[in-house]
């Protein structure tokens, strides 16, 4: 039986960070590739093999590193290219990259980060342009906002930890797309159905993983899932309520039993909204005994944005002394209700700065009992979102 | 003599540890001799996270039953909790060869048909309890016992729960050298002495709130029909004061007994409630509201939980409980039975052990009503059971855990 061969390409200073990540990780991968045009940054690369972009215009370093890539690429089915986008280097050469791999038939499945806000709005902004030329390539893409990690290591995380927590973050949502795309069943994701979730056209995609062992390992790892900081909407786990595909693969050694990946469904069933299709891969090629990993990426339609009012400036001089508008009438001489249109700014409000309190306190340790999606650990109030009164310290 | 039957239960609560000493009278009715009680360490919601703490608590606590009721304790009956126990009802059903007096070994083969059921690798049974037999299509016989009949079918309540987590509470109590007579689900327990014969007929769900868990279990027709843990108690509601009000835990604990209340605040707000400086606390003002709306919010989940829990278990139960039971250290906790009420829109009880006669001041106590339940339980199943019996149905269902017997 013939392997499918698949490539994975980290391009970029992160992408090079998360091929190093991989390697790593897995001792003896040799169909990995770090290309950057920072050759100190490929020099210490431990990445198996690497392609060095020519300095210069980013058009003819493309042109000039083709025959290169497409050695690399010889006899694979499948391209996973990941880096982060708002830089200079992924933000060209990953759409490029991408479309010269498309070009020689090769299924291209892309993971790319968009960077933090406080990397800055023209960054920002360049990530999502280069999003938009990438699309066009990819047969499935991951994105992930590194702004919805935030808070993941705590208010008080180092920038260093928000970026550490980044690459753990693409690391997993690679290795499920990698998973996805070829299970080894016995239960398989088809083509299809990765391409409802993830294609380029399938709306926004939240993604989450868990991945636990020991005699609670399901219930650990479903937690974490649950609890990934991409599936929440503004700030609270939602993310499968409002999805209408979702995409769960269970990984595991052979020891993975029935009765696990039946109350894994069931537990996802009762977080995602009635009707969502829900499409369930299990790979339990793995050897006895090895973590259960639970990967999940589930899609939303988005929402049509309503049509922003005009602006209006936030300091508005009045001239007492100009004439007053004229009320308009309806044919009965009636006034019209006035609307009141209220500037997209509100006025700036003072940040709070929120204790450092851990919610599961005495039970941080212990073993989460979860019930209907619900860390019944945490206090009840807290998960209802009600206020109570603070106390008067004497 | 059965009259002189020594029966000793023993609860590893998250709480506290107990150990019961009681008597079987000739009435089959229990006379309690002592309680021996230390507070628990190495125990979890329920289920020991630590052996060799829990372990140096249990001793203490049968240390302490020891010199309270004067009886040297060898073996000990266990009850069982925790969030990894789990229930079904199933049905075995049995065809013999021909037409013929039911035998006993026919009932011992419906009962192991009846748990020819996938359990997840890492379980095991804990109870099978009998529900109902039915001979040749005639409904709920009570005793099929030499009775013809060609098809036996018989309806079990199942528990199981993850075999590593029963088998370390069976070591902890073997590492005493303490025999076990049996390891019994805590709420089975505690409901030989909260409900009574008609209760248990009439139907009735019975909620026993302790510190780590809150166990549960349904009566229909006089027989099990579902039962459940879920792995939130006492503490559960201690560290919610806990965070929600900034108090260390131990002065959050004092709170709930002190002042705490299940009752909805329904907004009333004014009341304070003022704690004095104490060593390592300086004192507060609290709104007795923001308390009790703490209180009133996890107190009603859980019931909410429960009633969800029994729906989807099906057989619409809920329409065949004519009551609720509630008893456990919270039952203790002011306006719980005005939140059940409200969730169940049931009659609600608050009740501890009764039919048992001894020392009064522990069987009014609802702290120790699943204890009581084991020492009434283990009278039950004795009553005419030979000793060696009960051992080997233990053995068969957990192994060779049980190998030592007493001291």
């Amino acid at each position: 039986m013939s392997v499918r061969k698949r490539i994975l390409a980290g391009v970029g200073n992160a992408g090079v960070t998360l091929a190093d990540l991989l390697a790593v990780s897995r001792p003896g991968e040799r169909d990995l590739v770090a290309i950057n045009n920072d050759g100190e940054s490929l020099g210490a690369s431990v990445a198996p093999a690497s392609i060095l972009l020519p300095s210069g215009d980013p058009g003819e370093a493309l042109a000039s590193v083709a025959g290169r890539f497409g050695e690399t690429l010889e006899g694979a089915s499948a391209l996973f290219l990941f880096g982060a986008l708002g830089g200079g280097t992924g933000s060209y050469f990953l759409p490029g990259l991408a479309e010269q791999a498309k070009s020689r038939g090769i299924s291209v499945h892309c993971c790319v980060g968009i960077p933090f806000s406080f990397e800055g709005s023209e960054r920002r902004q360049r990530s999502r342009e280069a999003l938009e030329r990438l699309k066009p390539f990819c047969e499935t893409l991951a994105v992930i906002e590194y702004d919805r990690l935030s808070g993941s290591g705590g208010a008080a995380a180092g920038v260093g930890e928000a970026f550490r927590i980044a690459d753990d973050t693409m690391l997993s949502a690679l290795r499920a797309m990698e998973g996805m795309e070829a299970t080894s069943g016995p239960v398989r994701i088809t083509k299809a159905d990765l391409q409802a979730v993830l294609g380029p056209k399938s709306g926004k995609t939240h993604f989450g993983a868990g991945m636990a062992s020991g005699e609670n390992r399901l219930h650990e790892a479903l937690e974490k899932a649950l609890k990934s900081p991409l599936l929440a909407v503004s700030g609270k786990p939602g993310a499968l309520k409002q999805a209408q595909r979702i995409l769960l693969l269970l990984k595991g050694g052979k020891d993975l039993s029935f009765a696990e990946v039946q109350t894994a469904v069931a537990e996802i069933e009762r977080n995602a909204a009635p009707g969502c299709q829900i499409k369930t891969g299990v790979d339990a090629a793995g050897t006895e005994g090895m973590p259960l990993e639970i990967l999940l990426f589930a899609a939303a339609e988005e929402p049509v944005p309503a049509p922003s009012p005009e602006p209006v400036s936030r300091v508005t001089k009045v001239d007492s002394t100009a004439p007053k508008p004229e009320k308009v009438h309806t044919s009965a001489g009636k006034p019209l209700p006035r609307t009141t249109v209220k500037p997209a700014a509100t006025k700036p409000t003072q940040g709070t700065l929120s204790l450092e309190t851990n919610p599961r306190g005495r039970f941080d340790k212990s073993e989460p009992t979860i019930v209907e999606g619900e860390d019944l650990d945490v206090p009840t109030f807290l998960r209802k979102g009600v206020k109570l009164a603070a106390p008067h310290r004497k | 003599m059965a009259g002189d039957q020594i029966f000793v239960g023993l609860e590893i609560g998250t709480t506290k540890i107990s150990v019961l000493v009681a008597e079987g009278r000739s009435d089959d009715q229990i006379s309690i001799l002592g309680v021996g009680e230390t507070p628990s360490r190495g125990v979890r919601k329920g289920e020991i996270v630590d052996m060799e703490t829990a372990a140096e608590c249990v001793r203490e606590a049968i240390l302490d039953a020891e010199d309270k009721t004067n009886v040297e304790i060898g073996n000990v009956w266990v009850a069982i909790s925790g969030g990894h126990l789990r229930s079904f009802n199933n049905r075995g059903t049995l065809l013999l060869p021909e037409e013929r007096a039911i035998e006993q070994e026919d009932l011992d083969a419906v009962e192991t048909k009846a748990k020819e059921v996938s359990l997840p690798t890492q379980n095991t049974f804990l109870h099978t309890i009998l529900q109902a037999y039915h001979v040749d299509g005639n409904e709920n016989v009570i005793d099929p016992l030499q009775s013809e009949g060609i098809q036996i079918d018989a309806d079990f309540h199942i528990v199981h729960g993850i075999k590593t987590r029963i088998h370390n509470t069976m070591r902890c109590v073997e590492s005493l050298k303490l025999g076990i007579e049996d390891v019994v689900l805590s709420s089975l327990a505690s409901a030989q002495v909260v409900l009574n014969q008609d209760q248990k007929n009439y139907g009735a769900l019975m909620i026993d709130i302790g510190g780590g868990t809150t166990d549960y279990l349904v009566y229909i027709d006089g027989a099990v029909r579902h039962s459940g843990v879920l792995a939130v108690g006492g503490d559960h509601i201690t560290q919610d004061i806990s965070v929600g009000l900034r108090l260390p835990i131990a002065r959050a604990e004092l709170l709930k007994i002190q002042h705490g209340s299940a009752a909805d605040p329904g907004g009333v707000q004014g009341e304070i409630i003022t704690l004095g400086n104490e060593a390592g606390f300086l004192g507060c003002d609290i709104e007795r509201s923001a308390l009790d709306t703490v209180i009133h919010l996890r107190v009603k989940e859980i019931f909410e939980i429960i009633r969800r829990d029994i729906e989807a278990s099906g057989g619409g139960k809920l329409d065949l409980i004519r009551g609720v039971m509630i008893t456990g250290g919270c039952a203790r906790l002011r306006g719980i039975a005005a939140v059940a009420e409200e969730v169940f829109e049931l009659p609600v009880e608050l009740t501890r052990a009764r039919n048992v006669s001894g020392a009064t001041q522990i069987f009014e106590d609802p702290r120790f009503s699943t204890v009581i339940g084991l020492a009434k339980y283990a009278r039950i199943i004795t009553r005419n059971m030979r000793p060696e019996s009960v051992m080997d149905r233990i053995a068969k269902r957990f192994g060779g855990i049980l190998g030592r017997r007493g001291r």
